[in-house]
Order: structure tokens, then sequence, then C-alpha cells
């Protein structure tokens, strides 16, 4: 036993020594930090987008999977007028998506920031819903607006109308679905910023003459942009990849870019061209996240 | 001073209340600012004085009584409705505009030629003795806090209000700074004749600036009168205890007596007294020694005790000088004892 003590004494020690090596070195203990992390990533976001990239360039296998020849055919393929439409479709759903939650989350985010007390418990029902899965929520959606759904059986029992109304499989139900799903992501960022604001201020630009309109787009909506931009980015790039809400709440008409992509990658068997769809859909990202950052970096500095 | 000539006092509170729950906040309080006037509200912090301004800015509506504003009634009106400026505490200025754009904010609002902006913008921050050139473009986050201070000045007094509202503006700043402020504020209103109500819990400031002094506690002004009369002739206890220090004695009527420690002497036990004077005899307790000033503190025979005013040099050791243990006499002039009311 004596042998093997020595031998944790001396572990013992090179422990202390090697943890206090790292603290004598801001560098190296910042990488001894950073390193499970980045591990993470590299393994499962870096590779797999690498083997994605790949593949985008690659021919077609007959049977799924990829033939190892260079081809930009599956890039190519994209630039037909229906692939053009999903992605203009897509973008324009997730456009709209961020508005809507922009303008429905803003104001709820201003009571709630407003509601003293109660500020906290109303913060709580804004998360709520993440305590159950998305996919059970966007399936009691459907519930709600097929033909023989809550909201149709009751206008037909109403006697409103006499045939059940079309809700479900509609560009409305996708976007219904979208504005649900992400507008917690619009309401907790604008919250934060506006949780921040001193109410001095407001009653700065009241003692200067301001009136309420004036007070909230001079004063209290600048102050509130750097919420505003990241709830629009939380919202507009999950909305640009999302697949689950169009394939329930839109069908088979209602495609998104995400649609089109899960189905490359399964149905279709053409994984060149899901892979080239989906670094479409990165790019589109990259630079709608840029043009949003510039713009968001800009104004809070307005002189 | 009710001829119809009299122009009606800048601001008149006439019976004012403001409750918080059970709380009162501010409890039937009245008095008149005249036109031009340095006018101080005192207290300790929660005595009503910030909840008093923010009544007359329109932030808090009165729950009893007229506010009025050059003879007009604005108790009614929405803050923005109101000829007034005001110079927060924290100086809320804003961070997202420079030091011109938060300055212009108040002209902005009134949609002035932008060439009339830019002038009296440039004319404010000289006012201020900040150089436009300088500071003009910068964010106010990049600012000192005597800057900063001169920046909100500058963004009030730009609208060339009848009044001005100040809300404890010097309390952020160094003592220095805050002496210099103190006389350019007295300078600012002197010369542009606009009506300051200042509202500090700063004793020493509001003597050393005001036309009057308002003081304040319990959400009612115990006594409104200028710094020599609050502080030589305090009208109750509290007062003559916020502002400097004061001896509450019982006199022999059973009132009770203020005697401010300068107004006292402390003697030799054989010492001749002059001639009608009020003497105690006691004992040192404690000699407190200030710089320019030095306090003793006797216990004189009755229990009570009395700090009595030294000369510092008389603190500071050495021969003749005072020390804990001594045998004292206290004397002071029957006329300098005031006698208290009882407070309400």
């Amino acid at each position: 036993m004596a042998p093997r003590r020595r031998a944790g004494a001396r572990g013992g020690a090179l422990r202390r020594r090697a943890l206090g090596w790292l603290a004598g070195h801001d560098r190296a203990r910042a990488w001894a930090l950073l390193a499970p992390g980045t591990l993470w990533l590299v393994a499962f976001f870096l590779v797999p987008v690498g083997i994605m990239a790949a593949y985008s360039v690659m021919e077609r296998g007959t049977y799924g999977g990829v033939v190892p020849d260079f081809t930009l055919a599956a890039y190519a393929r994209f630039f037909d007028p229906l692939y053009l439409r999903i992605l203009a479709r897509t973008i324009w759903l997730a456009v709209l998506t961020t508005t809507l939650c922009l303008v429905i989350g803003y104001p709820m985010a201003w009571a709630i920031a407003g509601a003293g007390r109660w500020k906290h418990a109303l913060l709580l029902l804004v998360v709520v819903p993440f305590w159950t899965s998305f996919l059970v929520r966007t399936y009691a959606i459907m519930f709600l607006l097929r033909d023989t759904g809550l909201v149709n059986s009751a206008l037909l029992s109403l006697g409103v109308i006499d045939t059940p109304l079309t809700l479900l499989f509609t560009p409305g139900a996708v976007l219904a679905g979208l504005v649900y799903g992400y507008l917690p992501f619009m309401i907790l960022p604008i919250y934060a910023s506006l949780d921040k604001l001193d109410p001095a201020l407001l009653e700065a630009a009241e003692s200067l003459g301001a009136r309420p309109a004036a007070r909230f787009l001079r004063v209290a909506l600048p102050l509130s942009l750097p919420g505003v931009v990241a709830g629009s980015l939380l919202v507009f790039v999950p909305s640009l990849g999302a697949f689950l809400t169009p394939d329930l709440l839109g069908g088979a008409r209602q495609v998104m870019i995400g649609n089109l992509v899960q189905q490359q990658f399964g149905a279709a068997r053409d994984w060149p061209f899901g892979a080239a769809a989906s670094f479409v859909l990165m790019g589109v990202v990259l630079a709608a996240v840029y043009a949003f950052l510039r713009r968001g970096a800009a104004l809070p500095e307005e002189v | 001073m009710t001829a119809p000539s009299t122009p009606p006092p800048a601001v008149r509170f006439a019976a004012v209340r403001k409750r918080y729950g059970d709380t009162v906040a501010v409890d039937g309080v009245s008095f008149d600012v005249a036109r031009g006037e340095f006018f101080s509200i005192l207290g300790p912090s929660g005595c009503g004085k910030s909840t008093t301004l923010r009544l007359l800015a329109g932030f808090e509506r009165p729950d009893e009584g007229e506010i009025h504003l050059n003879g007009d009634r604005i108790d009614g009106r929405r803050p923005w409705e109101r000829p007034l400026a005001m110079v927060f505490q924290s100086y809320a200025l804003f961070p997202h505009l420079s030091v011109e754009r938060n300055v212009a904010f108040g002209l902005e609002r009134r949609k002035l030629p932008r060439t009339e902006i830019e002038t009296r913008v440039r004319r404010a921050l000289e006012l201020v003795r900040l150089d436009p050139g300088a500071f003009g473009r910068r964010s106010p986050r990049h600012l000192s806090g005597g800057q900063r201070q001169r920046v909100a000045l500058a963004r009030a007094l730009v609208l060339e209000p009848p009044v001005l509202l100040l809300d404890e503006p010097l309390g952020a700043l160094d003592q220095k700074l805050r002496k210099e402020m103190q006389v350019e504020l007295r300078a600012l209103n002197r010369q542009l004749g606009i009506t300051f109500v200042y509202v500090t819990h700063d004793q020493e400031e509001a003597l050393a600036m005001s036309d009057r002094v308002a003081v304040m506690t319990d959400g009612r002004l115990a006594q409104v009168g200028t710094p020599v009369e609050v502080y030589e002739r305090p009208r109750t206890a509290f007062v003559a205890g916020f502002l400097g220090e004061a001896n509450l004695l019982a006199g022999d009527d059973g009132a009770r007596l203020a005697v401010r420690p300068e107004w006292m002497e402390i003697l030799r036990p054989d010492t001749p007294l002059s001639s009608g004077a009020v003497a105690r005899a006691g004992e040192v307790r404690d000699v407190v020694y200030l710089g320019e000033r030095a306090r003793a503190v006797v216990r004189l025979e009755s229990g009570e005790d009395v700090v009595v005013a030294l000369p510092p040099r008389s603190a500071a050791g050495g021969r003749g000088g005072w020390r804990p243990g001594d045998r004292a006499v206290v004397a002071w002039r029957p006329g300098d004892a005031r006698a208290l009311e009882e407070e309400p």
C-alpha cells in the first residue's frame, strides 16, 4: 500500500502544481474553461456542417447517399423557379412572423415591465408553454383549427356559418402557429431592455414637453432597440428554418425551405440537393443576422 | 400683497395633500414662491419634499388642494402641459442622444425652427460653461458627474422656463464641486430671473443658496423663512435640531428653550459674569476639535448635557485649553434662548 500512497501523494502534488500554474496563466485558464464547449461544438456542429458542405457538392446516389464526384448541380437546381418560390415564401413568412411577434410582443413586454409586483408571475406565464413539447402544442392547434375542430364547431352551433371554414393547411394557419411558437422569444428580450429603462428618463421627457407619443418614439423605443433587435433575431432565424409548423399546420401545399430539406433527406433521397438547400438557407440567415446586428449596433449610439 | 396690480406668485401651494394608501406623504402644505425667488424645501429623507416637487412637476396628482403657477391653476394639467423644467437627482440624461440632442430635446418638442434650436442650444451650453464645440457631439455616457450635471441644467434652462425645479441636483457631486455649483446656481438664478424651487436634505446648501427655506417634516412645513430667520429663530425643536446644532433646555416656566452652541460661553467657575447672563455650572465631559470650530460637551448639575462652542485653539490641547473633567460654567444671554412651540 505504501508505494501507492506515495504515488497518490505525488499525483496530488502534481494536480496542485497544475492548478497553481493555471491560476497564474490567464490565457491557459481561459482555454481550459473554453475547451469542453469547443470540443462539443467541433464534434457536433462543425464536423456535421463540414460533412453537409461536402455532400452539397457531390453527385446523388441512386438509393440515397452520395457519390464522391464534384459537381455544383445541386446548387444550380435550386435556381429553379419552383424552389426560388419556396425560398421567397419562407422569407416572407419569417418576415411576417417577426413583424407580428413584434407588434403583439412589444406591448406585452411593456405591460409586464410596468406590472410592479405582478411582473414575475406574468413572466412565468410567458414561459409556461415551454413546459410541454412544441409538437404536442402544435397538434393542439390542429385540433383547434380543423374542419371538425373547436372553432368550426362553435361557429356552426352558433349559426354563424353553414359549412366549416377551411382554417387548417392554409398560410394563415402556418403564420398563426409560427407567431404562437416564437412569441416568447420576442417578449423576453424586449422585457429585459424595458425593465432596465430608468423611469426618470420618461419623466424627464414629459417635463421637457414630450407627449406620450413623443415620449415613446424618442426615448422608450430607441432605448429598447437592443431588445427589439435580439427578439427579432430570435424569432426570424428559427422561423426561416421551421419545418414542424408548416408540416403540421400547412400540409403539402405550404412548403417552407425546412420541409424541402427534410424531404430531400427523407422520401426524395437527394442528399446533395438537401444539403445545398440548407446551405442556401444558412446564407440567408447569415445575411439577415449581419444586417440586423449592423442596424442594432448603429442605433443606440445615434448622434 | 392683495392689491390687483401685484403679480401673482410664481408658485402657490394651497392646502395640498397627497396620500399613498395609508401614508400621508404631503399633509396640507401651503406656501407661495415669489417670482425670481430661490426657494428651498429642506428636510430629511421621507419628509415629503420630493413628493412636493413631483406634485409641482405633475408626476403626481394631489388628492386635495390647489397648485398654481403664475396665477394659473395647474394641478389638473399633465407634466408636458406645465411650463416648468426640472433637473433630476440622477440627471436623467438620454443615453442614446448626444449632449446637443439632449439639450435640444425640449425645443424640438416645441417644433421650433432648426436654426433657432441650434443657436439656443449653443447659448445654453455656454451658459453652464460647457464648450459646445468640445462637448456638443459627445455622448453623456462619456462625461464626468459634474459635466452631466451641467448638461442637465442646460437642458432645462434652454426652455427659459418661468420656474425651474431642482431635485437634490448636487447630491452626487464631491464636496468641492458642490460648493462651486452652489455659487453658480445662485448666480444663474439672479442672472436669468428664473424662479428656482430647490429640494435638498443638506441644510448648509439650503442656507447658502436660498432666499427662503421651507423646513419640512412628516409631510408638513415646520417653518418657512429666510435662512437667517429659520436658523436664528427656529420655531420648533425639529427646526432647531435639523438646521445646525441646538441645545434643548427646560426653561423656568416649563417652556422648552433652544440655545445654539455658538450663542453660549464656557467659563472657568470663578470668572465674573456679564450682567443679566444666565449661568449654569457643570463639568466638561468631552472636547471635540473640528478644525475651523470646536465643541465642548458639558454635563450641567441638572443632569442635562449641553454642547458649547469653543475657540478651536482652546480645544487643541496646550496651556489654558479645556479638558474633560474641568469644572465649568456655561452662560448665555436670556434673549438668545428661543422659546419653542409645541410640534403638532
